[in-house]
């Protein structure tokens, strides 16, 4: 009896130990990766959460508690420009989208030079955002640019106009050098959703009478609803920590009128070396883009379950 | 009524010609079969009755309109797609509805309308579900019930049976030949499968390469083929195609066939002469085993029970397949002797005209 227990209990033991080494081989795979996330992700952002309780400057470090947090609560500088990062989240990401959304149905079209128009459409997202900045820097300037230039010769304004010099002026100009360099990024995705809508819900929709607009109401965008939907929280996080344009163009001014949390947070940690007071600020940014996305993923899995069952 | 009446389509793409001069007048709440194999143009034809493509000449009337530059949906047709073209994001109500949507239909009318479709399909349970919950065959019904509730004049199908498995085909074999008395609509139905042309049509359209092989009945494209393609491609198994030389053409036709056989058969002799190479063509249900007569050698044998199904050679390694009783006494490597009764067979010309037979079976409706 004992030696029949015995010997059933030996494969048993053999499949425990297959399943220990098996456990252990998986860790190994994931080990090299889970090390760069602790190194580059999960340390810095120990660290930071620690620095935004201190203190902390050039001249050395000092447990405060709350108190940059007290700080940021009651300072309405920052409050306000948590309000224009939203907009500036908000509006940029809604033009992208509309624009993508437009660029990507004439780009699917039957049109001839198609393909050229489709490779004509990369040149903002493949150049080096700080060239292209550079670029827009000549343009939008008042005595070169030729905005400026054009708005003179059609008499809308007398003398030269800097774009980047007004409070409004300045930051709807950073607006549209980011929903220029955003905006192929979401196109192609958007075009490469569009392509894979079957050609045959077209043309049954057709046969019923659907015209153009009630096609693209009515089965284009449910159908891309879900990439959409990604892209849309893909941008949102991209524009929202959108650095090198508006810094390259105007560095958050005049007068603060296009300083991002990510500008701000840049400006006071290392430009004013008040590292705890950064730190606080990137916190915050984590803690809203975080919020933000859960919000987002709610939404993406009720969007998907509506359009995206097979 | 809704007569469909096709005059002279032509249709090119580029420099490739895929229709040429196709005209066919179909009668009202009939069911036409357009069967043929692949690139035969068959789905062009019918897309071009659709309006999703436009042909290079010729004219569509639908009834006494001519609607040959109308819209898609100014056509009175609606289509069945192979894929079924269902709007997953949609539920099956809704992809129901999808047309009068689109028309704006009021609210009462529409309702009524879906759920008689719905009742006619047996789908009235599945309403709220979308199209990735059901079954192929459901999903077939759906797409039917779309172009049910329009009321449209003809029914226009693109290979619908394509994407089911075999059972589930024949069952909609059935379901659609009763759809199409309940509807009393006329129907154009594109497949490459002889079987279902064979069972469902009224009439079959016969496409090869662009044109128009043959269009009649099922019965007279059986018996009757106007050409060795339409003899091929009508009837399963296949018919064998045997090369034969003409030994006589006073009377009967007296031929040689691969292997030394002689036949005499009743077909119009007129255009051979004497020495012509023709091929006779003979059904495999049409051969019975016997004690002289074609001498075939049994290459592969197929016992399905009621029948069994040999495949071999005859003379200098034709091909022959026949179809036996199911117990026939054969052998897989012998051979055996089959005789065919001349009135069976039928006559191709080189250019695959057939050579009219005089004495057929009367033509069943």
């Amino acid at each position: 009896m004992a030696e029949l227990s015995a010997q059933a209990s030996q494969p048993a033991a053999n499949t425990r130990k297959r399943a220990m080494s098996e456990n252990l081989f998986g860790w190994l795979l994931v080990a090299p990766a889970m090390f760069f996330i602790a190194v580059i992700v999960a340390w810095p952002l120990a660290e930071t959460i620690r620095l935004s309780f201190m203190d902390a400057g050039l001249g050395g470090e000092e447990f405060i508690g709350l108190e940059n947090y007290q700080d940021l609560a009651d300072s309405r500088k920052f409050h306000q420009t948590v309000i224009r990062t939203f907009y500036w989240m908000f509006l940029s990401v809604g033009i992208k989208l509309i624009m993508g959304l437009i660029g990507a149905t004439l780009l699917n079209a039957a049109i001839p030079g198609r393909a050229l128009f489709r490779v004509l459409v990369m040149p903002p997202w493949v150049i080096p955002v700080a060239i292209g900045c550079i670029g827009w820097l000549w343009l939008y300037n008042g005595y070169f640019g030729v905005l400026s230039g054009v708005m003179m010769k059609l008499g809308i304004t007398d003398g030269p106009f800097e774009f980047l010099a007004y409070k409004s002026s300045a930051f709807y100009s950073a607006v549209v050098t980011d929903v220029w360099v955003g905006t192929p990024m979401v196109t192609l995705f958007f075009l490469a959703a569009m392509q894979g809508v079957s050609r045959d819900l077209y043309e049954a929709a057709w046969v019923d009478g659907a015209g153009r607009w009630y096609r693209f109401r009515r089965i284009t965008i449910p159908q891309i609803m879900p990439v959409i939907v990604s892209m849309a929280l893909l941008s949102a996080i991209f524009t929202f920590n959108s650095f090198e344009i508006i810094w390259i163009l105007t560095e958050g001014g005049p007068r603060s009128a296009t300083t991002t949390l990510i500008i701000d947070t840049y400006k006071v940690a290392i430009g004013n070396y008040k590292f705890g007071e950064g730190a606080a600020r990137a916190v915050v940014i984590v803690v809203l883009l975080a919020v933000f996305s859960l919000i987002y993923l709610f939404f993406l899995n009720k969007i998907n379950k509506r359009y995206g069952a097979k | 009524m809704a007569t469909l009446n096709l005059n002279a389509i032509n249709k090119s793409f580029g420099s490739a010609k895929v229709l040429h001069d196709i005209s066919l007048a179909i009668e009202d709440k009939e069911f036409v079969v357009f069967v043929g194999p692949s690139g035969c143009g068959k789905s062009t034809l019918l897309r071009i009755i659709a309006g999703l493509e436009e042909s290079t000449s010729g004219s569509i009337h639908i009834g006494d309109e001519d609607v040959s530059d109308a819209a898609p949906v100014d056509r009175g047709i609606s289509m069945v797609f192979q894929s079924y073209a269902l709007y997953p994001h949609l539920s099956v109500y809704e992809n129901i509805a999808f047309p009068l949507r689109v028309q704006k239909m009021p609210k009462d009318e529409l309702e009524e309308r879906v759920q008689r479709a719905a009742g006619i399909l047996q789908l009235t349970e599945k309403l709220d579900l979308k199209p990735g919950q059901l079954s192929g065959g459901q999903r077939q019904r759906v797409a039917i019930g779309r172009s049910i509730v329009r009321n449209p004049k003809v029914f226009l199908f693109d290979e619908p049976l394509s994407n089911l498995d075999a059972a589930l085909r024949g069952d909609m074999r059935v379901e659609l030949s009763q759809l199409h008395r309940q509807l009393d609509a006329t129907m154009v139905y594109v497949t490459h499968d002889q079987v279902e042309a064979m069972t469902m049509a009224d009439r079959i359209v016969v496409l090869n390469g662009g044109k128009v092989e043959q269009f009649g009945t099922p019965m007279e494209l059986y018996h009757h083929p106007a050409t060795k393609f339409v003899a091929g491609f009508i009837g399963q198994p296949n018919m064998n195609f045997v090369p034969a030389t003409v030994l006589e053409t006073t009377g009967a036709l007296t031929v040689e066939l691969d292997g030394g056989h002689k036949m005499s058969l009743p077909v119009d002799t007129s255009g051979v002469r004497k020495g012509d190479t023709v091929e006779v063509g003979i059904r495999p249900e049409h051969v019975t085993l016997g004690d002289d007569g074609l001498d075939v050698t049994v290459n592969v044998l197929e016992r399905l029970g009621g029948i069994s199904i040999t495949y071999g050679t005859i003379g200098n390694g034709t091909r022959f397949c026949a179809s036996l009783s199911g117990d026939a006494p054969i052998h897989q490597g012998k051979n055996m002797r089959l005789t065919v009764a001349p009135e069976d067979c039928h006559v191709f010309q080189s250019n695959g005209n057939v050579l009219r037979r005089k004495s057929a079976p009367a033509l069943v409706a």
